[in-house]
């Protein structure tokens, strides 16, 4: 077989004709390599156009569009319209929905980042560390449907959870019948299932940390605290960034658990963007709506995580 | 050319281009034949009869057709109910959409709009007018246009536990709301931590039926409605919804209710004195409670005073015929031989349909089959039931319907949490539900 791509050696020189300068053919070659690479990428490029630049541009097309959903030919172009009727008065859309999508996202991200902290550095001081790195990643690999269903039943009055109020001489909690527990009770529970992924990165982040650093510390008389937030902290930055992203990307995202546990209620207490979209595609046939509502999502997706690198790298120039 | 010349051939290159995907999907289509003999034209019949009992109940009758009728044969395909309308518009949208359809009724406008249900020719539309009561055939109508056969109607009346009433000292279910805040005070009991132990009237956040459908039901047997005549605008704002509303939250207050309470669960198990449900549930009860479900009891509705005509909600699905089905006139006519054609069925003559959904413990909105079968040794809970068919009111089915409703259900839930007073919720029913309403016209 030829390797195309490997530098060649140089070819005799032909008789009676003038050789090529070294500029020329440094060029044909890396036409040629390039033919070569974009041919190798075809595939790939190809996948991604039928499965991400299609449904993109027909998404644009419609938030631009009124279309109900039953006939490619009656889509019928209405400009801005959708993205106004989102923000119109009293529409729902910007409070509660994005209002309840970003406090979720904020509060999975809280509280699987400290979680996650917390369980990683204990589980890097243990014996066992597989299995216990096992043990956190198992609600990863549970499916949504049957986590959200077992946590509902926690929740419900006669449940585990208040089970256990109940044992301490505490009364009973609606946890997602009443709109004030309702979505920090999913966000619980969101946190809880994402956790594993978490400690996997963190624990793979702790890792790296040259033991070096640890002893010299020691040496020094540092204590815990100070060694966890001058020499753990600082070097696990980021891993941390990675989790933070991730986990808002996720949370800003999160469709499924909510769908099982609260369907969005009570009232609109727990409805996210991911299940409004869904509703008014799928339920009301309002297509346009639903994809402006959908690249509403992804300008605010693209703005948090565009500031959350700009806020590690400028505290990482700062360190 | 003109700007509007420029405009279609715009549109045409871009309707071409976005029914390619469509016409690559069509190419794969399976043959549905021409009629010819030893070609039979083959009829899908998309429905939500997916499982157990009812997909049995409709292979029946459909198995019946084809061995029957050489030229034309049909085939069944079925989905769950919560993919239903889903499926509708992924198959049409790829151009694989079934030739009859089976859409929940409040989907109706929403399907007209969209082009996708066809109208019934003009001598099917005489015998659904005929053969059904006004509700049935109103559900299966929009713009006054019938739109198909109505197939299983539901209507609205109040299940009650015998035994917990008779526990509390009530002899008879309410026949006021008056009567009805009553007996859901002396049925609740709780323990001493608030736990629910029997609610004494089951308000419950589950699902459509549960909030949407007993506050519709409630507010036609309060005389008022929750759109306007053309449907067009909300109605809900008036004395007879702020009288639902309150009823309903003067039973939260009191802790006679309590939302959060999944009534299918609670009220097989004892755990609900009184709940307002559809007939469909008689069926499911009765399996679920086994002997227990001779304590389980069916009355009218509750009127806000003695004496005022009774009312309540229906709701139901249709079987029409698809705009893009190639044999419309073969659709009809088996429509019309299932639910139309009366056959001996139990010493009586009924159509398929009506010994069909009988068969399942439901009901259709032909009164006469239903009498006809009931009187035979059919379950008395579904006697009021039946009886509301002659008064109930159709739910509304406009364009936007299905999201008038869950706004609603939404203004319902924040009520019964807390979350919103009376005439705030009412307020917010009218402003959301009307904003959405005008987008779907």
């Amino acid at each position: 077989m030829v390797n195309t791509l490997a530098p060649k050696a140089p070819a005799p020189r032909p008789l009676g004709r003038r050789p090529a300068s070294p500029a020329v053919e440094g060029r044909a070659r890396h036409r040629r390599q390039s033919v070569v690479a974009y041919l190798f990428l075809t595939p790939a490029l190809l996948f991604f156009a039928v499965f991400l630049i299609l449904p993109l541009g027909f998404a644009l097309l419609l938030s631009l569009s009124r279309w109900t959903g039953f006939d490619l030919g009656d889509i019928d172009p209405v400009g801005l319209d959708n993205f106004a009727a989102l923000f119109a008065d009293g529409a729902t859309f910007l409070t509660p929905v994005l209002t309840n999508t970003l406090l979720f996202a904020l509060g999975t991200v809280a509280l699987a980042l400290a979680g996650s902290v917390l369980v990683a550095t204990c589980v890097d001081r243990l014996r066992f560390q597989g299995l216990w790195r096992t043990l956190y990643f198992l609600p990863i690999v549970t499916t949504v449907v049957a986590v959200g269903n077992v946590w509902k039943y926690m929740y419900e009055p006669g449940g585990l959870v208040n089970g256990v109020l109940n044992a301490l001489g505490f009364g009973s909690v609606a946890f997602l019948a009443d709109p004030d527990t309702a979505l920090p009770s999913v966000i619980v529970v969101h946190a809880w299932a994402s956790l594993g992924s978490a400690i996997l990165i963190l624990t793979a982040g702790l890792k790296s940390i040259p033991e070096s650093y640890y002893e010299a510390a020691a040496l020094d008389g540092a204590g815990p605290a100070t060694v966890f937030r001058k020499i753990t902290l600082p070097l696990l930055r980021p891993s941390l960034l990675f989790v933070c992203v991730t986990q808002f990307l996720t949370g800003l995202q999160s469709f499924a658990l909510i769908s099982v546990m609260t369907k969005g209620g009570p009232g609109d207490a727990t409805a996210v963007a991911a299940l409004e979209m869904y509703r008014r595609a799928f339920s009301y046939g309002d297509w346009g709506t639903a994809s402006a509502a959908a690249f509403v999502l992804f300008a605010v997706v693209l703005a948090v995580t565009l500031a959350q690198l700009w806020l590690f790298r400028r505290k990482g120039e700062d360190a | 050319m003109t700007s509007y010349g420029r405009r279609r051939a715009g549109l045409s290159r871009r309707t071409v281009a976005l029914a390619l995907p469509s016409a690559l999907l069509g190419c794969a289509a399976p043959h549905r034949g021409t009629g010819r003999p030893g070609d039979s034209v083959v009829l899908t019949l998309l429905s939500h009869y997916a499982s157990g009992a009812l997909r049995t109940a409709l292979q029946g009758p459909v198995d019946e057709w084809n061995a029957t009728h050489d030229r034309v044969k049909v085939r069944t395909t079925a989905v769950e109910f919560s993919d239903l309308l889903t499926t509708f518009m992924v198959r049409q949208a790829a151009g694989r959409g079934a030739d009859i359809l089976q859409p929940y009724c409040l989907w109706t406008g929403q399907l007209v709009r969209a082009g996708v249900l066809r109208p019934a020719p003009s001598g099917h539309a005489g015998e659904i007018r005929r053969g059904y009561g006004t509700a049935a055939a109103g559900s299966a109508s929009f713009g006054g246009r019938v739109y198909g056969y109505p197939t299983e109607a539901q209507t609205y009346a109040l299940y009650y536990n015998r035994r917990l009433l008779r526990e509390a000292g009530v002899g008879t279910p309410p026949r006021t709301w008056r009567e009805l805040e009553e007996t859901a005070r002396r049925t609740t009991r709780r323990d001493r931590y608030g736990n629910s132990l029997v609610q004494g009237f089951g308000l419950s956040t589950y699902d459509d039926s549960t909030t949407v459908g007993l506050t519709l039901a409630l507010l036609s047997a309060a005389g008022g409605r929750f759109v306007t005549a053309d449907g067009r605008s909300t109605a809900l704002d008036s004395p007879a919804g702020r009288a639902v509303l309150g009823l309903q939250r003067r039973l939260v207050d009191a802790g006679a209710s309590d939302p959060g309470v999944n009534v299918y669960q609670a009220f097989p198990s004892g755990q609900v004195a009184m709940v307002v449900g559809a007939g469909w549930w008689t069926d499911s009860l009765k399996s679920v409670m086994g002997a227990a479900y001779r304590d389980v009891g069916v009355a009218p509705l509750p009127v806000p005073e003695p004496g005022d005509r009774p009312a309540t909600l229906a709701t139901g699905f249709l079987l029409g015929v698809n705009t893009a089905c190639e044999h419309p006139a073969e659709a009809w006519e088996f429509l019309r031989w299932l639910n139309a054609e009366k056959v001996p069925v139990r010493d009586a003559r009924v159509t398929r349909m009506s010994a069909l959904q009988v068969s399942v413990g439901s009901l259709t909105g032909r009164a006469d089959d239903m009498r006809a079968l009931l009187g035979r040794g059919g379950d008395p809970n579904l006697r009021p039931f039946l009886d509301a068919l002659a008064y109930a009111v159709p739910e509304p089915n406009g364009p936007g319907a299905q999201q008038a409703k869950s706004l609603l259900r939404k203004n319902i839930e924040a009520l019964w949490t807390g979350q919103q007073s009376v005439a705030e919720s009412l307020r917010a029913v009218r402003r959301q539900v009307d904003q959405e309403v005008a987008r779907s016209w």
